[in-house]
């Protein structure tokens, strides 16, 4: 820690964000190791620590002896000014050294609200912020995490972008720069041209000419060298049990918002929920074996002290071995006073028996996402969840004395009607209702059901990635409506900013055109915009108008199944084709099996994996 | 890998053995909140696979008692913890494991079997080290600004700001010019009957015009350096 920091820590809030020093950092000698990698997370401390992501991406990088990664989040606004008052530019955690002494930055991308935070960092670091500005002796930038799946609202700033799962392709970038930097031929230009010519899983946006239409629509997108791939195949780890685990974590001495072992147990998601990005690209499904998880989790408990492990995945009741597992970790867990937390929860798998398992017996409330309010709805989405399943839920939960249960919801889905709408309200009234008839409910206590409605938002890679967003007007109006099918006090209904979600859906279905906008409400000091405080819709309206950007175009436009998409360029492994036939079964009013009980044919399987539901399956198209 | 599932062969002790821990908050510790260093602690002592004895209740917990809350901003070379334990281990395993699982900036510097009471705390002793060029000639006007009074600064609460005379609250101060600067040597009131914030002695030194700079540029170091008795001589243990 610079010691002429101290007074600037003394004066904001939470020093501690900004001190460093925390047990299990990874201190190495600098003139000894060949390339430093900077990890900047794009929000504040505590979010970023609680980054399974970063955890695991700075123990990969650091395991290589010659290679030294450091972490950077984004600075407070009180500590922002300060370090402008007092000419203090962006700083790594562990060293303290401005980022320009580094090789490497790397920016992760978790949501797409963190963009002006992202840039906001670049410009705090005294870099310039686009891309082709920056010269020879400045750091390389790479983004990597689920948001470059469209990367091309970032193209203008960032050289290149690591697509996938990063663990092993972040070391593989680093030491195509070591090698390039030792045998004296490295350039920029030829480093990121190798790089994209010769390393899986990288996009460099400066190799690609990208035309337009009249219309605004891409005409073409042509790699400037035939060595270029024309798309990039993301990176997978085949076998999840051998991937890089980290067995050390960096300990926050402030509290982070997850601060408990988050235990990961396996990545995909069988279910195909068609709204929902994550289930898509993460595939295929590969799941972890519990004699490894169990090792795992001890190693970190040993390692960390903490007295919560949260089994991590997207829907965590669908790991084949799950009973296992729990057995196994409550064997040593029960005994050592820690407890098992599930973070995800489907309604048709939610059991007494689970239930007594886990930690949140000791909360009061539990969380299920029906996402829609009629059983029409529902298969359009392909949720495959029904009424019972949630009846049977509560019901479980009302058994055990709960009172409180949350209902997440989203509005604004392909196809829905006002009936849709007043069957979000119906359904929260029968759980209710379910509360009164049970005969096992806390007696003297009234429950509680809150509605928590998002807005959907469509997203790249997802059957409903080419649907138009509803006007702001349409929302409104529909928030309304729900709010007005509401009459009982024991329902509680809250809903997400529309502004923020159609903001959100003109940067993820966003094209290089957004790059003047992003570069624009930058100068005008955009940052935090993932914080209510500081979203300013107005202000974003004004930015895209002054660079004739026109959102609707992006966010409320119906985009044709036969045009070129910004996000074409990447390959997450899953096909065109399916997600046309999955919008066609969707409109159709047809769910699709999920990958367990059989195989859709999505493509992903072509990547490989063990401990896959899909092994060998052939692709059909 | 280390073997914290020792602590389930030791034996049982018939009573919890209470223990008190002492170490150091220094170096980025400093901006730590207390809040937060108990949290951290409580780590700290399930890493290091201590047979610590949980309360007996419906949600049970380790028994941890702080000595002196220290105020951020400033160092500390005794910080006081105590703890309990329900099987035998002996002080110094307990001190070697602890040490594994803490930076030098939080070494513990000794555990033992407590005597005194934290209530016995009545005064702290800190080392100033204050860099900036000319004050260290101003040495005297630094020790009549102590020995004088009453000294007025303004303290914030809960129900605002007020103006609050200090002098009552420093027991002694001593002066040494250094290169660059000087030492200070503080003993303030630190206990149940009161508690001043050793920062206070700086925004002093400023008030007083001694101390001229941006205060955002300036450099200084407060350090703990011992915790006494209601003599203001006798250190705690």
């Amino acid at each position: 820690m610079n010691e002429t920091l101290g007074p600037i820590l003394r004066s904001v809030e939470k020093p501690g964000r900004y001190a460093g020093g925390e047990y299990g950092a990874v201190i190495k000698d600098k003139k000894a190791v060949k390339a430093r990698f900077a990890f900047c997370f794009p929000d504040t401390y505590e979010i970023g620590m609680s980054n399974l992501g970063m955890r695991i991406l700075y123990g990969s990088l650091n395991r290589e002896e010659d290679i030294w990664c450091e972490r950077v989040f984004a600075p407070w606004v009180d500590m922002q000014e300060k370090m402008r008052t007092y000419d203090i530019p962006l700083y790594a955690h562990e060293s303290g050294d401005p980022l320009s002494a580094f090789d490497i930055i790397g920016i992760t991308l978790q949501y797409e609200m963190c963009y002006t935070t992202a840039l906001q960092m670049i410009r705090m670091a005294h870099l310039p912020l686009l891309s082709c500005d920056r010269g020879e002796g400045d750091p390389i930038i790479v983004a990597g995490g689920p948001c470059s799946y469209n990367p091309e609202p970032m193209a203008d700033f960032i050289d290149c972008f690591s697509i996938g799962e990063g663990e092993e392709n972040l070391v593989e970038v680093t030491r195509l720069y070591i090698k390039m930097k030792e045998e004296g031929r490295y350039t920029r230009a030829a480093f990121l041209h190798e790089l994209a010519a010769t390393v899986r899983g990288v996009y460099v946006p400066s190799l690609y000419d990208v035309s337009y239409n009249e219309d605004g629509t891409i005409a073409a997108v042509e790699p400037k060298y035939p060595d270029v791939p024309r798309r990039v195949l993301k990176c997978v780890m085949p076998d999840m049990d051998k991937a890089y685990f980290p067995e050390k974590v960096v300990m926050p001495y402030i509290e982070a918002i997850h601060d408990r072992i988050m235990l990961e147990v396996y990545r995909g998601c069988i279910r195909g929920c068609r709204f929902c990005q994550a289930g898509m690209v993460c595939r295929p499904v590969r799941e972890k074996t519990p004699e490894v998880l169990d090792r795992q989790a001890k190693c970190l408990y040993e390692a960390t002290g903490y007295e919560e492990i949260s089994l991590t995945s997207l829907s965590i009741s669908d790991y084949t071995r799950l009973e296992e597992l729990t057995g196994r970790l409550l064997d040593w867990t029960d005994k050592n006073m820690v407890s098992l937390s599930l973070p995800s929860l489907r309604a048709d798998s939610f059991s007494k028996e689970l239930m007594d398992r886990i930690a949140t017996v000791r909360t009061s409330s539990l969380t299920f996402a029906p996402e829609a309010g009629t059983q029409r709805l529902r298969d359009v989405i392909n949720k495959n969840v029904t009424e019972e399943d949630l009846m049977h839920a509560v019901g479980v939960a009302f058994d055990a004395g709960k009172t409180t249960v949350k209902l997440y919801f989203m509005s604004g889905l392909p196809t829905e009607t006002a009936e849709d709408l007043a069957g979000i309200a119906s359904l929260a009234q029968r759980v209710v209702h379910a509360f009164y008839t049970n005969p096992n409910r806390p007696k003297g206590k009234s429950p509680l059901v809150t509605i928590s409605v998002s807005c959907f938002v469509p997203k790249p890679f997802t059957p409903f990635q080419w649907e138009a967003q509803d006007t702001m007007e349409l929302q409104a109006e529909k928030q309304a409506y729900l709010g007005e099918q509401i009459t009982d006090r024991k329902v509680r209904y809250t809903h997400h900013d529309a502004r923020v979600s159609r903001i959100e859906a003109v940067l993820a279905r966003g094209n290089r055109r957004l790059g003047a906008s992003l570069e624009l409400a930058v100068e005008e000091g955009f940052c935090f915009d993932a914080w209510d405080e500081f979203f300013d819709y107005d202000k974003w309206l004004s930015v895209f108008a002054r660079t004739g950007v026109d959102p609707a175009f992006f966010a409320n436009r119906q985009m044709g199944l036969d045009e070129i998409l910004p996000w074409d360029v990447i390959d997450c492994g899953v096909t065109k084709e399916f997600f046309k036939r999955e919008r066609a079964r969707a409109y159709a009013g047809v769910t699709t099996p999920n990958c367990r009980e059989q195989c859709s044919g999505c493509g992903a399987n072509r990547l490989g994996g063990e401990r896959t539901p899909c092994p060998g399956c052939g692709v059909k198209t | 890998m280390k073997n914290n599932d020792v602590k389930f062969t030791l034996p049982v002790l018939e009573e919890p053995r209470p223990l008190r821990i002492r170490f150091r908050k220094t170096g980025n510790l400093q901006y730590i909140s207390h809040l937060d260093l108990q949290r951290t602690f409580a780590r700290v002592l399930v890493r290091a696979g201590l047979p610590l004895w949980y309360t007996k209740g419906f949600n049970p917990h380790i028994k941890m008692v702080f000595g002196l809350p220290l105020s951020v901003g400033a160092e500390s070379e005794c910080e006081f913890l105590d703890i309990r334990i329900e099987r035998d281990m002996s002080e110094d395993e307990i001190k070697t494991r602890l040490n594994g699982e803490v930076t030098d900036e939080m070494a513990v510097t000794a555990v033992y079997r407590p005597t005194r009471k934290f209530t016995d705390i009545a005064f702290a002793e800190y080392v100033y080290t204050v860099k900036a060029p000319g004050l260290g000639g101003a040495r005297d006007k630094v020790n009549a600004l102590f020995s004088g009074g009453p000294l007025v600064v303004l303290k914030k609460s809960k129900s605002g700001e007020k103006e609050t005379d200090i002098k009552p609250l420093i027991r002694r101060v001593s002066v040494e010019p250094t290169e660059g600067g000087l030492t200070m040597t503080a003993v303030l009131a630190a206990g149940e009957s009161g508690y001043l914030n050793p920062e206070l002695l700086i925004t002093l030194l400023h008030k007083a015009g001694l101390l001229t700079g941006d205060p955002m540029t300036e450099r200084y170091r407060i350090l703990r350096r011992r915790v006494l008795l209601a003599d203001g001589e006798t250190e705690f243990e």
